[in-house]
């Protein structure tokens, strides 16, 4: 009878093996515990044996394949027993469980005639010695008769023989093995806070409120039931950006219609969240509770993905910043005369950004799904804002080629949509790596949270004079305290401190720039 | 119906109310399903109408004239006078009853009766012709199909059933006197057992049979016992001769026979009796609307839910494989009725019994000796002969025996052959021995009524494990 | 428990018009083979025995009179139930169904109601040639002073014929013969009512309502079967067209905002686009899509060689459907 022989487990969560050699070919007969391959893991060479006694029927790999715990590398006959067409897999345990039935039944009647005969009444000529109801309970059951040894006179098999095999052969049937590696679904996780993100109007990156422009249409084509969903949901059809264009004009579909009315209302719901969490005036309390829903909530997952997915670092360091506010010193009133507001962001911008052309890593991706780090080629630059309404992180796309006055512009440009919650989804993706300027508030050094599915965030310190040793001494310096977070997984420490040197010979020798 | 076809619809649809049609739906009745029933002549078909019953039934009548006629050893004088006609009447009178339980117990289960003969028109239709009246025909659309339409004699080229000169099976049953003779063409079962009839009613009756020995499938000692009573009776064995044709003479009739070597015999007689086999009705149907092809021995093969290779369309009883017998039909219906009900019912007997009602009776179930071997058992066999039968010898028969057939390393029962009175009855307790897997012990440690036939059953078994108490264990 | 018998829907006709000639003396049957024949389609087997040719009466072949004649018994006072063997012949006889029968209440200003019941097998699907496969429905649903009912199942058809029997206004109660022996139902034996005006969901669901009634509810519940992978379908039988249920129309049309209506009537001036009318009418703002009309075509029924291509079928119905769900 044929029996399958899987790839045990070999202990130490590994997953597969790969066959460096069959140490038997198709046709040999073996031993139990006889090797029949050899089986390379992650960790060493391992020789597998057999379970069995019997002749090797087939190997179902060639040396070299890599395969899974738990696929079927040999099919065995096993010595003794014919080639019986029983049931849908000739799986071996319930064999061998019968045969330890029969065998203890023969041990109870200490007689040899009758362990003969137990076989007797399952195999020697086919036929099978079972009352009508112990057959028809076969058939309910789903129990081949051929495969049921019995426990009866003469190895008659009887309703509970039925039963017993109907409960081992569910027994018996090995699942896979669950030691193969799970690709925790960091990617899923990911996609899915993508799109929910996307679906609730949330930006991926950043996790922050995004209630979608209004369209401003004069006329809007719409399904009537499209109407009156908008009617309820107090949405004006013609602010709804189209789905798309029907015949005339733009149509909007009542998804679209639900997916506006959400986007506002989670504002509206942040609003009131914030609000009510700076209420603390209800009298008589110890506790307020606050509900914690919509941005805040949205923020609060991506933060916990992100700490807890990428095995954070946070490298410090101080870059003494003399020479750059000299610089911003003299190029302000120009820049006031341009018509723009000069701070130190877009200088730090254009320094991170060299910084990362040559530190790659940091402005990368880890697909784990592919096990690949995706290294980009382009440098959008997300600054991180806070509003309102919460976090909020619009992108700078292609910082490389723009220009610190066009950065400057285009960053105050996008703060100020992200404060008065006018700024789009689009405006706030597709960022390759982060800067958070906490200093803008106060504090020298942090350990921020990467901004998920980035490798690396840049938070800045207050920019201001300390004291710094020099030659000996301790003099007063303008200085601005970094703090980069990297992600372990990808960068290790001392990229990070190599990618923080290079940032800061920028912001140290901000004539390097021009070189950019 | 005026103008325009409204088809019936209905769940199963059975064709041919016979032991396997009536079974199947009545058994189709009980779990439920809508059942309509097609039968083109007389509810209960040939077993209960021209068949088994009526035979029986003459059987018996003839067995009283004849027992009555011959008792005088035990103190009995009779005067026994044959009156066919009422014979005829009587037997009508069982069959009548019959007929209509059957058609009560049908309606009893929610069966739909339908008369006329159907015939396939698509895979979900069948057409079924009204007889008689203008009745025209109707449409029956349905789910299933169960074929049961049962068989016919097979007709002996050159002796084309007249009902007169050369009868079947059917018009013998139903004769109005007594004939002067017969000759009876064909010495299987049917044949053995009208010859009985026949010669107890005090016909001459000679048997012309193409090979060398009676009911060909039974086994040289079985066969003997009868063959030797049929002779005491009178009946004349003509073995190796074909019958090849008739013609009238003087009023009676002279058929015409040939054996291997080309010569010719003749036999004046009144009436010829044909009896060489029964053939599938399958020629009315129109199967071929469903794509459905008999084997080449005409029968429908199935599967073991007697399902056919058309999904839905089912074949019990004769037109099917398998021994052509009544018990064996109503088994496969009631089978096949359980698997269109949806349960895992499944033709798994391990054995059909069978029996044939001349003097004495065989009845036989499961393996014979040679059978068993060849099967792979060692066979253990036991015997009992009658004439050791306290009961049997009550009964004024000293003739036959019952064999048990066993395995000798279990003691499982796989076969028994009984020859003498009552072994049509007796063979039932062996047929469920070998569905139970009951062994040798089994029987021979059952208490058996004394005194009765049925203790020859269990002093066989005793035998086999060679410790019987009636009879020397060799 | 009440006792119960499985009945095919024909046999539930002659059931139901058996226990309504028992129950009132005045209710009387008149048609073209219906007493000593027992009905061409045996809906009024055993009637003629059991009630005497005064009650159950064999007429002449004239449709015309024998309708005129049930308008005469109904104004007297009886309750006259006359056949028209086939829907198709009714046509001889609609001057007295439309200038008559559903006038007399007006005309007589409520002095005289007919209460009447004008049976007759209708629809196609049973092979037969011109005029034995006409659903006109429409024609009558029309005509004011007109109520009509169309049965399903065996169950209702027990129900509506007792229940229009017992009306004091004329029904037309068209038979759906196709299906008059294609399944049996548990009918009671004893007479019971199914109400007028309401229709009956067959089957529930949310992406898209079907109304239909007659031989084609059960195609339309089968197509609903095959697609209910894709599209979750309700079904819903009218039984009464005239008057239609509205409000358990557009209760089911509210929930699902898609619509397909099936019926072997014509295109033209067939009921779906009533039914669609009074849609948009009263749920226009819960409108998704067009309401889908499945039925038959504009020509005059055909031949039975392509009988089957007329009628809308499972697979006719579920295209229909996937129309409706795709706007």
């Amino acid at each position: 009878m044929p029996a399958e022989f899987k790839l045990p487990d070999v202990g130490e969560g590994v997953a597969e093996g790969e066959i460096v050699a069959w140490l038997v070919s198709e046709g040999n007969s073996v031993e139990e515990d006889q090797p029949v391959a050899e089986v390379e893991t992650d960790k060493a060479v391992v020789e597998v044996p057999s379970p069995y006694n019997g002749t090797v029927k087939q190997l179902h790999y060639e040396e070299g394949d890599v395969v899974p715990v738990g696929s079927v590398i040999v099919t065995f006959n096993v010595e003794g027993k014919d080639d019986l067409d029983a049931g849908p897999e000739p799986d071996e345990t319930p064999a061998t469980d019968a045969e330890a039935e029969a065998a203890s039944a023969a041990d109870e009647d200490a007689d040899t005639e009758t362990a003969e005969a137990a076989s007797a009444a399952t195999s020697d000529s086919g036929r099978t010695f079972a009352p009508p109801s112990a057959r028809r309970l076969a058939r309910e059951l789903g129990v081949d008769l051929a495969s049921v040894s019995g426990s009866g006179p003469s190895g008659r098999i009887t309703e509970g023989d039925v039963r017993a095999a109907a409960e081992d052969g569910g027994e018996s049937d090995s699942d896979a093995p669950k030691s193969a590696v799970s690709k925790v679904t960091d990617e899923g996780g990911a996609d899915e806070t993508e799109s929910a993100a996307s679906e609730s109007g949330d930006a991926a990156a950043g996790g922050s409120v995004e209630p979608a422009e209004a369209a401003g249409r004069e006329k809007t084509l719409a399904a009537p039931a499209t109407r009156r969903v908008a009617e309820e949901l107090g949405v004006d059809l013609d602010d709804v950006p189209a789905s798309e264009e029907r015949e005339d004009g733009a149509f909007v579909s009542e998804a679209a219609v639900r997916e506006y009315a959400e986007s506002q209302q989670a504002a509206q719901e942040a609003d009131a969240a914030a609000v009510q969490a700076g209420d603390t005036s209800k009298s008589g309390e110890r506790e307020e509770r606050v509900p914690y829903r919509g941005v805040r909530r949205t923020i609060g997952k991506q933060m916990a993905e992100s700490k807890y997915t990428a095995p954070h670092v946070t490298h410090h360091d101080t870059a003494v910043v003399d020479a750059l506010a000299d610089v911003r010193e003299e190029l302000k009133p120009v820049a006031e005369e341009r018509g723009f507001r000069l701070t130190y962001m877009p200088f730090i911008v254009k320094a991170v950004v060299a910084g990362l052309k040559q530190h790659p890593y940091l402005n990368s991706q880890l697909d784990e799904e592919n096990e690949e780090i995706v290294l980009k080629n382009y440098y959008n630059i997300g600054i991180a804002v806070a509003t309102d309404a919460g976090l909020m992180v619009p992108v700078i796309k292609n910082a490389d080629q723009k220009s610190i006055p066009e950065i400057a512009e285009e960053m105050r440009g996008l703060i100020e949509k992200a404060r008065d919650r006018s700024i789009s989804r689009e405006e706030m993706q597709g960022g390759t790596f982060t800067l958070t300027n906490f200093g803008a508030i106060g504090g020298e050094y942090a350990t921020p949270i990467i901004n998920y599915p980035e490798t690396a965030i840049l938070g800045l310190g207050a920019l201001d004079e300390r004291p710094v040793a020099e030659d000996g001494e301790v003099v007063a310096k303008e200085t601005l305290p970094l703090s980069l977070s990297i992600d372990h997984r990808v960068i290790d420490g001392a990229v990070a401190a190599e990618f923080a040197n290079t940032v800061q010979d920028y912001l140290e020798n901000p004539s390097m720039l021009l070189l950019e | 119906m005026v103008v325009g076809d409204v088809s019936t619809g209905t769940e199963l649809a059975i064709i041919g109310a016979g032991p396997g049609g009536y079974v199947a739906a009545i058994r189709a009745g009980q779990l439920g399903l809508d059942v309509t029933l097609i039968e083109k002549d007389a509810w209960g078909g040939t077993c209960l109408n021209y068949g088994c019953i009526p035979s029986k039934a003459l059987i018996t009548a003839t067995d009283v004239g004849y027992e009555a006629d011959t008792a005088e050893e035990m103190g009995i004088h009779a005067d026994v006078k044959v009156d066919v006609d009422q014979m005829t009447t009587w037997k009508d009178g069982v069959v009548d009853q019959l007929t209509s339980g059957v058609e009560k117990l049908c309606k009893a289960n929610g069966v739909n009766l339908v008369e006329g003969v159907a015939e396939f028109e698509s895979e979900n239709k069948l057409r079924v012709a009204h007889g008689g009246d203008g009745q025209g025909s109707e449409t029956i659309e349905f789910e299933d199909a169960i074929i049961a339409t049962g068989s016919r004699p097979i007709e002996v080229p050159g002796f084309e059933y007249d009902g007169e000169h050369v009868l079947s099976s059917r018009d013998v049953l139903d004769l109005d006197h007594v004939p002067e003779s017969m000759v009876v063409v064909g010495g299987g079962y049917i044949g053995m057992e009208i010859s009985t009839v026949l010669a107890k009613m005090g016909c001459n009756v000679t048997v012309v049979e193409m090979l060398d020995d009676i009911l060909a499938g039974y086994e040289e000692d079985v066969t003997s016992v009868v063959r030797q009573n049929a002779e005491e009776l009178g009946i004349d064995f003509r073995f190796g001769e074909a019958a090849s044709g008739w013609e009238k003479r003087d009023g009676d009739i002279v058929v015409t026979t040939e054996n291997e070597a080309g010569e010719e015999f003749q036999y004046a007689t009144e009436k010829a009796f044909v009896a060489v086999g029964r053939q599938p009705v399958l020629d009315t149907l129109n199967l071929d609307a469903i794509g459905l092809e008999p084997n080449e021995d005409g029968h429908l093969e199935t599967d073991n839910q007697a399902q056919t290779d058309v999904e839905g369309v089912y074949a019990i009883g004769d037109v099917a494989t398998g021994p052509m017998l009544a018990h064996k039909a109503s088994k496969e219906g009631q089978v096949a009725a359980e698997a269109i009900a949806g349960e895992p019912a499944a033709l798994d007997y391990q054995a059909v019994p069978a029996a044939v009602f001349t003097d004495p009776e065989i009845g036989t179930v499961g393996m014979t000796e040679a059978e068993a071997e060849e099967a792979g058992f060692t066979p253990a066999v036991g015997n009992f002969p009658m004439r050791a039968s306290g009961r049997s010898l009550t009964t004024g028969n000293d003739d036959g025996f019952v064999r048990i057939v066993a395995d000798e390393d279990s003691g499982f029962i796989l076969g028994a052959q009984i020859v003498g009175p009552e072994a049509s009855e007796l063979v039932a307790e062996l047929g469920l021995a070998i569905e139970m897997g009951a062994t040798l012990e089994d029987v021979a440690a059952t208490i058996h009524t004394h005194p009765t036939l049925s203790e020859a059953v269990m002093e066989a078994a005793e035998h086999a494990l060679g410790h019987a108490i009636h009879t020397l264990n060799r | 428990m009440t006792e119960t018998q499985n009945l095919t829907l024909v046999q539930a006709v002659r059931d139901g018009l058996r226990d309504a000639m028992a129950a009132d003396d005045d209710v009387v049957a008149l048609g073209e083979d219906i007493g000593k024949n027992g009905g061409v389609f045996r809906a009024t087997q055993g009637l003629h025995e059991e009630f005497g040719e005064e009650r159950v009466i064999d007429t002449p072949l004239a449709e015309s009179g024998i309708i005129g004649t049930a308008v005469g018994m109904a104004a007297y006072g009886l309750k006259p139930v006359p056949e028209i063997q086939f829907s198709g012949f009714m046509y001889p006889g609609f001057d007295q169904i439309v200038s008559h029968m559903s006038r007399m209440r007006t005309r007589s200003r409520g002095r005289y109601t007919l209460p009447m019941v004008l049976r007759a097998p209708y629809g196609g699907g049973i092979r037969a040639p011109e005029h034995h496969s006409e659903s006109k429905e429409a024609f009558y649903a029309h005509e004011a002073g007109l109520k009509v009912v169309i049965p399903s199942t065996p169950y209702d058809t027990k129900g509506l014929l007792i229940s229009a029997i017992r009306e004091p206004d004329p029904v037309v109660f068209l038979e759906p013969k196709k299906i008059y022996r294609a399944f049996r139902e548990e009918v009671p034996d004893e007479p019971y009512e199914v109400p007028l005006g309401e229709a009956s969901v067959r089957r529930e669901g949310s992406d898209v309502s079907v109304f239909t009634w007659g031989a084609m509810t059960r195609p339309t519940l089968e197509a609903a079967e095959n697609v209910a992978d894709e599209i979750d379908v309700e079904v819903v039988d009218l039984r009464t067209l005239s008057p239609m249920d509205e409000d358990t129309i557009v209760e089911s049309f509210k929930k699902t905002g898609r619509a397909a209506v099936v019926h072997e009537a014509p295109f033209t001036g067939g009921l779906a686009g009533e039914i669609a009318a009074t849609l948009q009418e009263r749920a226009l703002l819960h409108q998704e899509a067009p309401v889908e009309r499945i039925t038959g075509f504009d020509t005059p029924f055909p031949l039975y060689a392509l009988e089957d291509y007329y009628l809308p079928g499972p697979a006719r119905i579920a295209e229909g459907l996937r129309n409706v769900m795709e706007f």
